[in-house]
């Protein structure tokens, strides 16, 4: 470990952020807001310190897996402190634990905020919220990986620290090939998205702001009303159908970019469309029965709602909590699942709920054949046992951590389903949660307490929970591994 | 360029790793996911699980874009059938390795070129071969002859009492005016340095010099050594390389003496090697590599599977006398620690198959490349292009990159040291040092 490597790194990832908030300094520049200097004023500081790291260090060797862990973990802390300073700069927000927690919550593509009244707020600001989210949602780590050159083998490092999913899978040679294709490829569907708004009548600045939002899974809106504020059904189906392609993994979009489609042979891909199917069709069946209203604005919402919440988004089209309680609760355990695995969308990744449930069945047709072989497996094709065991650890520490943040909630003075709703919707990434943080509520009455447990909460969920608690982890930062007859000898 | 390597062992592992440094794309395929797991970890290269030989596995791992095909794992039938495939897929260049020649000898079905195969590497054979280069040039721990064997790149372990010992580079260029080295490398405690005019060489280091060839027998005075003659040779291990160099030595006339603790393996070699002594016994046996007169022999090589066997009996060879010991090491990591020892030189099967390739591999722009072994570093001879940016303009005055130094220059065949003075012109021939990640900024500013 050393510390050299790791500032450089975070100098890398500083610099990439001041160019964000240089464009969000632009955007305000545009609108003639006076926030136009509070972003300058901040990216020139990130770009300073940033640039200082970068030049006064260098990567004597490739960095080593630990390296890899601290330096993404330490970077996402840095760059989540940076991105806070332009809501107080701005004077948007007096609280410094409530900017932080708005600054995350972009970054890691929660979409939870403390704004009341978001159309009160100046463009900058709003362009900001939308650029932070974007650039969390593919990984501001790798993104320094993609542009600069020389991260050859320590590239890959920090791909495994920040891209989510239990399996990394490069797509070429070269990490830096992998990083520049995941971007043009999720540069590309935002393209796209923008258009399709613009032709459906969207003005621009929010077309741009909530295709950021969209393919990140973010859920940053524009408009108090979130994507209800847009009354047309083509703008609500339009972002349907990117939250949805968000939440797949993105080498198969890039494996269509080479014109091969492999979707339908993905065994996780499967499993998630038909859990979403499901879910739509249960919902639609418990809590719009004998509803009046159109059929198909029923179905939009349903639709809407289900897509929204499973892939982590947390756009809303309707208030979710007037459903039955069924609905609500059910929509509770979709936080539980979020996208694929190589996604930007949050939550435990379908594909280790599906190795869960499966291990489940098993181990119950192990109890009639003691003596069968059954390895874990994935469509056909089994895991690796590392895998599958790091698959199960991560599952324990996901609920471990959502009943941790729960009870902490609980203990600053929240009640139970607002307490369990903040959690899963913060380490899911998600946004919206259930209780006094419902689709039509925000975060900003939390005390500093309760942001920072739900700051912490967001950043373990989008570092898929080991980068972050690795950084808590002595053997992380110690030369040596303590041998264990000195453990033995201090009883 | 796109390379597609097939066996992720120790010979593909060194291929790719090289490669993929000096900024080709690299597509390692193994059968074992734990291979391919530690040279995906380690490497910046893509990673496949499966069979080279295989065609959809070949398929998947685009080898129809691939520029070079190289088929190192360590069975035959394996990478010829992969070299056959790649082939038919219409990849130009194929390099296969093959221990068993059984396979091409004479009125065989297969032919190299009906399969395809550009260059076979037999890994124990180039290994032997490198053991016995070794051996003939007396005192030298590596080897390397460049543009047409005008150029040496030599590497020695300076003794006690070494006229160059405790001198710095500067102050050896005016101490050997009139012989026209140049330090390309020193080594000391497993780490090596691309020297400047104030670094200052140690008893104990191992020194890289680059010459001319018409020079080359002052050099070993120079490390402290006295010359000699080789005459008889023993080997410890009866292994395929030890065979092989058997061969080499007997044709120069050079006695040889034979170890295994193999009794059948022994009864084999005797009926291989005619002319050879082999013996019952042990690497280690103190006592009977006495009784066979180790201390007069004037090449020891200790040839077995297991290093620690190599080292020790290297040791007790150097111990008892013999006057240059040559040890085979197959884990990188001791090759310090053999130089360390008092080991002269050390040989790797893998290492010495790898730079067979690699000099293959730059065939194309580039003469010849020497990897060398426990250093961070190679060397490679270039043509001068004729748009060469470092064309007419003096050493000085070029930004050379830090890590790396123009070892020769050979300009119609006559060899000149490189100073800061001297400019290269198009058609010359230079031998560079540097450090892998170093390299193609230098074959840039040459060829």
């Amino acid at each position: 470990m050393k510390p050299a490597h790791l500032i450089h790194v975070i100098g890398i990832t500083l610099l990439a952020l001041s160019a964000a908030l240089a464009a969000a300094g632009a955007v305000a520049l545009a609108h003639d807001e006076p926030e136009t200097v509070d972003f300058f004023a901040t990216a020139i500081i990130a770009f300073a310190i940033g640039l200082t790291s970068f030049r006064r260090t260098r990567l004597s060797r490739d960095l080593t897996i630990r390296e890899g862990y601290a330096v993404v973990g330490l970077a996402w802390l840095a760059v989540s402190v940076a991105g806070a300073l332009p809501y107080l700069f701005a004077g948007v927000t007096t609280s410094p634990a409530a900017a932080l927690f708005e600054s995350v919550s972009g970054f890691t593509t929660t979409g939870a905020t403390i704004f009341g009244d978001v159309e009160r707020l100046p463009a900058g600001i709003l362009f900001w919220r939308a650029i932070t989210q974007w650039l969390g949602g593919m990984g501001i780590v790798l993104l320094g990986v993609a542009i600069l050159p020389f991260l050859g083998v320590g590239g890959m490092q920090l791909f495994r620290a920040e891209a989510p999913g239990p399996t990394k899978e490069r797509l070429t040679p070269r990490i830096r090939q992998t990083a520049t294709s995941l971007w043009y490829v999720y540069a590309g569907l935002t393209a796209i998205q923008v258009l399709l708004y613009v032709v459906g009548g969207m003005p621009l600045f929010d077309a741009v702001t909530h295709a950021f939002t969209t393919l990140s899974t973010g859920g940053f809106s524009t408009r108090n009303a979130s994507l209800a504020a847009f009354d047309s059904p083509y703008i609500q189906y339009v972002t349907i159908a990117f939250m949805y392609l968000a939440a797949l993994n993105f080498t198969l979009h890039f494996r269509l970019t080479r014109l091969q489609f492999r979707y339908h042979r993905d065994a996780e891909w499967r499993f998630f469309t038909w859990a979403l199917a499901v879910a739509v069709l249960v919902i639609l069946a418990i809590t719009y029965a004998g509803r009046a209203g159109g059929a198909e604005e029923t179905f939009r919402e349903a639709l809407f709602q289900v897509v929204s919440i499973t892939t982590t988004t947390g756009f809303v089209n309707a208030d979710y909590e007037r459903w039955v309680p069924a609905g609500q609760l059910l929509l509770l355990f979709l936080m539980f699942m979020g996208g694929m695995a190589g996604s930007t969308a949050g939550g435990m990744k379908a594909m280790r709920l599906r190795l869960l449930l499966r291990h489940g069945l098993t181990e119950l047709k192990r109890s009639v054949h003691p003596r069968a072989v059954i390895p874990a497996r994935l469509g056909d094709a089994p895991v690796p046992e590392p895998t599958f065991l790091r698959v199960q650890a991560f599952g324990l520490f996901y609920l471990g951590l959502f009943a941790a943040g729960a009870f902490a909630l609980a203990l600053a003075g929240h009640d139970l389903v607002t307490a369990f709703g903040a959690s899963a919707a913060g380490i899911g990434n998600i946004g919206p949660g259930l209780g006094e943080v419902g689709p039509m509520d925000n975060y900003g009455w939390m005390g500093p307490g309760s942001h920072l447990i739900l700051a912490f909460l967001m950043l373990a969920g989008r570092l898929e929970l080991f980068t972050i608690l690795l950084l808590f982890h002595p053997d992380l930062w110690r030369r040596y591994a303590r041998p264990p007859i000195m453990r033995r000898a201090r009883l | 360029m796109r390379i597609l390597i097939v066996g992720a062992g120790q010979v593909g592992f060194h291929l790719a790793e090289r490669l993929s440094k000096q900024g080709q794309d690299v597509v390692v395929v193994d059968t074992s996911p734990e291979k391919t797991e530690l040279v995906g970890d380690r490497l910046d290269v893509l990673t496949l699980v499966g069979n080279g030989a295989a065609l959809p596995v070949l398929e998947e791992a685009g080898v129809r874009r691939a520029d070079l095909f190289l088929a190192v794992t360590n069975r035959d039938e394996v990478n010829i059938i992969g070299c056959l495939a790649a082939d038919r897929l219409g990849v130009p260049r194929k390099v296969a390795r093959i221990s068993n020649p059984e396979f091409f000898t004479e009125g065989s079905m297969l032919s190299r070129e009906q399969l395809g195969i550009d260059l076979m590497i037999n890994p124990e054979r180039e290994c032997a071969w490198e053991t016995f280069q070794l051996l003939a040039s007396e005192v030298a721990s590596e080897l390397f002859r460049f543009v047409g064997g005008t150029v040496f790149l030599m590497g020695l372990r300076v003794e006690d009492g070494a006229p160059v010992a405790g001198h710095n580079i500067a102050e050896l260029a005016e101490l050997l005016a009139e012989r026209q080295y140049t330090t390309v490398a020193i080594q000391r405690d497993g780490a090596t340095e691309v020297p400047r005019g104030d670094s200052r060489i140690e008893t104990g280091d191992q020194i890289f010099l680059v010459g001319p060839t018409s020079q080359m027998e002052h050099l070993p005075a120079l490390a402290g050594y006295a010359p000699y003659q080789l005459r008889r040779v023993i080997i410890a291990g009866g292994s395929a390389e030890a065979v092989h160099l058997a061969g080499f030595l007997e044709d120069k006339g050079v006695g040889c003496t034979i170890l295994d603790n193999d009794r059948e393996r022994c009864v084999a070699l005797s009926a291989a090697l005619p002319r050879a002594l082999i013996l019952h016994g042990d690497a280690t046996d103190a006592e009977l590599l006495d009784m066979e007169g180790v201390g007069g022999v004037d090449g020891f090589v200790a040839y077995t599977n297991r290093d620690e066997t190599n080292l020790l009996s290297c040791l007790l060879a150097s111990r008892t006398g013999a006057r240059k010991v040559v040890s085979l090491i197959h884990r990188r990591q001791y090759v310090p620690i053999a130089s360390r020892l008092g080991v002269d030189a050390t040989v790797s099967t893998r290492l010495s198959a790898a730079n067979s390739i690699l000099r293959y591999v730059h065939e194309a722009n580039v003469s010849s490349v020497a990897a060398l072994r426990g250093v961070n570093a190679e060397a490679v001879e270039i043509r001068v292009g004729p748009r060469a940016r470092a064309l007419g303009r003096p050493f000085r005055e070029l930004h050379f990159p830090a890590g790396g130094v123009v070892g020769a220059i050979v300009r119609d065949g006559a060899f000149i040291a490189p100073r800061g003075d001297d400019a290269v012109q198009s058609g010359d021939h230079v031998v560079l040092f540097a450090e892998p990640s170093v390299m193609p900024k230098l074959e840039k500013l040459f060829a």
